[in-house]
């Protein structure tokens, strides 16, 4: 397969490639809150946190190999920590989001170790049934005077001034952010505080990222990447796997719950109603994953980009004038928004044309115009024709034209 | 006593909801080896078929008939169009078709009936209520032991033995249910003594989808109404049965989902503890449990792992 360019992996041109790829993302992410409309900041910062919460269950499922539709009861448990500990307790909302990080790591871990026995879909039922008994469990009287119950936390006006629970709503209410009495956010509240909330979701949404890039390039993640590709050779070569699944679905957890917080801080109140913490959300993230890219970085990103984009656009479809011209006949017949559909479908259709979802597809036809050759591994490796070799491995199946 | 024979009724009868979708997805896995995650929502959608049936004026029975060809459609297609194909490419695959059928089927019904309950005077419903299979109105009672024991509870209960009977015919008396269990027990044998295990598979994700039609019905009939969030906790609880019966065994699949319902009920009545709300929470330690311990479940074969 013939390329445009072939740069060398660690060149200044893929230097340069890199620092654009990064300039252009940094350059979206600042113009969103500055220059955007407060509806696209809004929807900016919903993609956030599906986002996150998207890479967190991309480790589990797309990393490690394990099928999970109970991370909607992690990021659960990440607001309603939130929730609790700023509204019951008065706490900061900055020092909630480690005690949900850690809060989660715990029910992660109590997961792993029905996870390391049972295997495939039945662990996917397992999970499915977590994920619809969590909203019960916050609507259960013993647990009533922690969560609320049915009603859940409401942001009444009464709570607003001794939590602070409700920040940055006005002017004036966000003491709680302050650290040592400086407030990083004081010059942002021009625009109110929706672009607050945008920082404090893309701030999560960084730190998500990073955290999992880093277990993903080490050590732990090729152990991890070792148990999805074949369980029983991965403890062969000396994978601990009860270790490995109890270390992923701990990180994976903590991970989603960080989202949690920031949904709860966002909303100013929880409840076992909020979508995100039902079924629902775990079919979210993992239709934003698998439509990104299971097993890739970026795939969260872009999916969760794409989803909060057409489920935006598509929103007021219900109603048939809304719909433009040219797709009415297509949609207008449908009672309720169609993104559920249109997701299905794509969902479906993904499966037979791109399993590694829009990622996978970028990284089968990028080569075309820009390939990077990897580095050789060692020495001995450099003398072989690497050029050839990565020909090979990377020229996909359907390629003839 | 009275209560507790209340009780034991009501959860016969939620249970013969469970075991028929559980006998589903237990047809399903005998056939292809995968777990149907659509299963509940394709019950949910014949639901919808038989609801608007009804609207049109068609007495029930017939009503039934068009939403068991509505299921056996959907499932037959669902097999031959999309998890046939997919099942080529990894088991991954075809646990996120499942899933993408689900929304679909979900979406499908919201699509066409709205996302209000139903049958809903306000929104133009000619009915009252949901068809019924059973006589169903407030006086349709016997009183045994001083409990009331419904019409509907008694219908229910005899209709899914009725089926679990008729399932046992289909599977150990004819030509066709010896082709399926062939199919179970070895497809590639099957394939070589010249049984079409293409068409077998077909009819079993047809015949687990219009099983399932029928548990959605009759949820449907005990709720008295139908919306998109009907099965969600009942596919939960049927794959519950499933499990705890064995996914190779559909009798095995019947008297798990009568135990469960059962339990389900009686937990929820004496164990304040665990009360209407942690319902669910029932099957979650059952599917649980059963995996950890035993995951062929009480009449399942156990499957030998081979490295």
């Amino acid at each position: 397969m013939k390329s445009l360019f072939t740069i060398k992996d660690g060149s200044a041109a893929h230097w340069a490639l890199r620092l654009l790829a990064a300039a252009i993302v940094v350059a979206i992410m600042l113009w969103i809150p500055t220059k955007g409309s407060n509806g696209l900041v809004t929807s900016a910062t919903e993609a956030l946190t599906l986002m996150s919460a998207a890479m967190a269950l991309n480790l589990i499922l797309g990393y490690t190999g394990q099928i999970s539709i109970g991370h909607s009861a992690f990021y659960g448990t990440g607001a309603y920590v939130t929730a609790i500990l700023v509204s019951k307790y008065e706490w900061s909302p900055w020092l909630t989001f480690p005690v949900a990080f850690v809060i989660a790591f715990v029910v992660g871990v109590l997961v792993s170790f029905p996870a390391s026995r049972i295997k495939g879909v039945y662990l996917a039922l397992v999970t499915l049934a977590l994920a619809l008994v969590f909203p019960n469990l916050l609507r259960w009287p013993k647990l009533e005077s922690l969560t609320g119950g049915g009603p859940g936390l409401p942001n009444s006006d009464s709570a607003l001034d001794t939590t602070g629970f409700d920040i940055g709503r006005r002017e004036g209410q966000m003491r709680n952010f302050e650290i040592f009495g400086w407030d990083p956010f004081g010059d942002l509240r021009g625009q109110g505080a929706i672009p607050f909330y945008y920082w404090i979701a893309a701030g999560i949404a960084i730190i998500v990222y990073i955290v999992i890039r880093g277990v993903v390039k080490s050590r732990a993640g090729r152990s991890l990447i070792a148990v999805r590709d074949n369980e029983t050779a991965a403890a062969v070569m000396g994978v601990n796997l009860v270790a490995t699944k109890a270390f992923a679905f701990g990180i994976s957890a903590g991970l989603c719950a960080l989202p949690g917080s920031v949904t709860a801080i966002r909303l100013g109140s929880m409840s076992p109603d909020v979508a995100t913490l039902t079924i629902l959300g775990s079919l979210t993230f993992l239709i934003v994953m698998v439509i990104g890219g299971a097993g890739s970085l970026w795939g969260p990103v872009i999916g969760a980009a794409l989803y909060v984009i057409v489920t935006d656009r598509t929103g007021n479809w219900a109603d048939e004038e809304a719909i433009p011209g040219l797709l009415r006949p297509f949609f207008g017949w449908s009672k309720i928004p169609p993104g559920t559909g249109i997701f299905a479908v794509t969902l479906i259709a993904l499966m037979f044309v791109a399993p590694r979802g829009l990622v996978g597809v970028w990284k089968q036809y990028s080569p075309r115009i820009v390939r990077v050759v990897p580095r050789p591994a060692g020495l001995a490796a450099a003398t072989k024709p690497v050029l050839a070799a990565v020909d090979t491995n990377t020229t996909p199946e359907g390629e003839s034209e | 006593m009275a209560l507790f024979l209340q009780r034991l009724v009501d959860g016969l009868s939620s249970g013969s909801v469970y075991a028929l979708i559980a006998l589903g997805l237990v047809i399903i896995y005998r056939g292809t080896g995968h777990l149907n995650f659509a299963q509940g929502e394709m019950a949910l959608f014949s639901a919808y078929v038989v609801y608007q049936m009804g609207e049109w004026g068609l007495p029930i029975g017939f009503a039934l008939m068009i939403g068991l060809a509505v299921g056996f459609v959907i499932g037959a297609v669902a097999e031959v169009g999309l998890v046939r194909p997919v099942s080529k490419k990894s088991p991954f695959a075809v646990f996120i078709v499942t899933i993408g059928l689900f929304q679909l089927l979900n979406w499908l019904a919201g699509a066409i009936w709205g996302d209000q309950v139903l049958p809903n005077s306000g929104v133009g419903s000619e009915q009252q209520q949901y068809p019924s299979l059973f006589p169903d109105a407030p006086e349709d009672f016997v009183k045994v032991f001083g409990a009331a024991i419904r019409y509907q509870s008694i219908g229910v209960f005899g209709l899914t033995m009725v089926i679990t009977g008729l399932l046992f015919l289909l599977f150990n008396k004819t030509k066709f249910g010896l082709a399926m269990r062939a199919v179970a027990s070895n497809t590639e044998s099957a394939k070589l003594v010249g049984i079409r295990v293409n068409t077998v598979l077909m009819v079993s994700w047809g015949l687990a989808a219009a099983i399932g039609t029928i548990g959605g019905v009759v949820f449907a009939g005990i709720n008295n109404s139908v919306s998109l969030g009907l099965m969600f906790t009942v596919f939960i609880y049927g794959s519950a049965a499933a499990t705890l019966g064995g996914f190779d065994s559909p009798g095995g699949a019947v008297i798990a989902g009568l135990m469960i319902g059962v339990i389900e009920g009686m937990a929820a009545g004496y164990i304040g503890f665990i009360g209407q709300e942690m319902k669910l929470a029932v099957a979650f330690i059952v599917i649980l449990v059963v995996l950890m311990v035993k995951p062929s479940g009480l009449f399942g074969t156990a499957k030998v792992e081979r490295v």
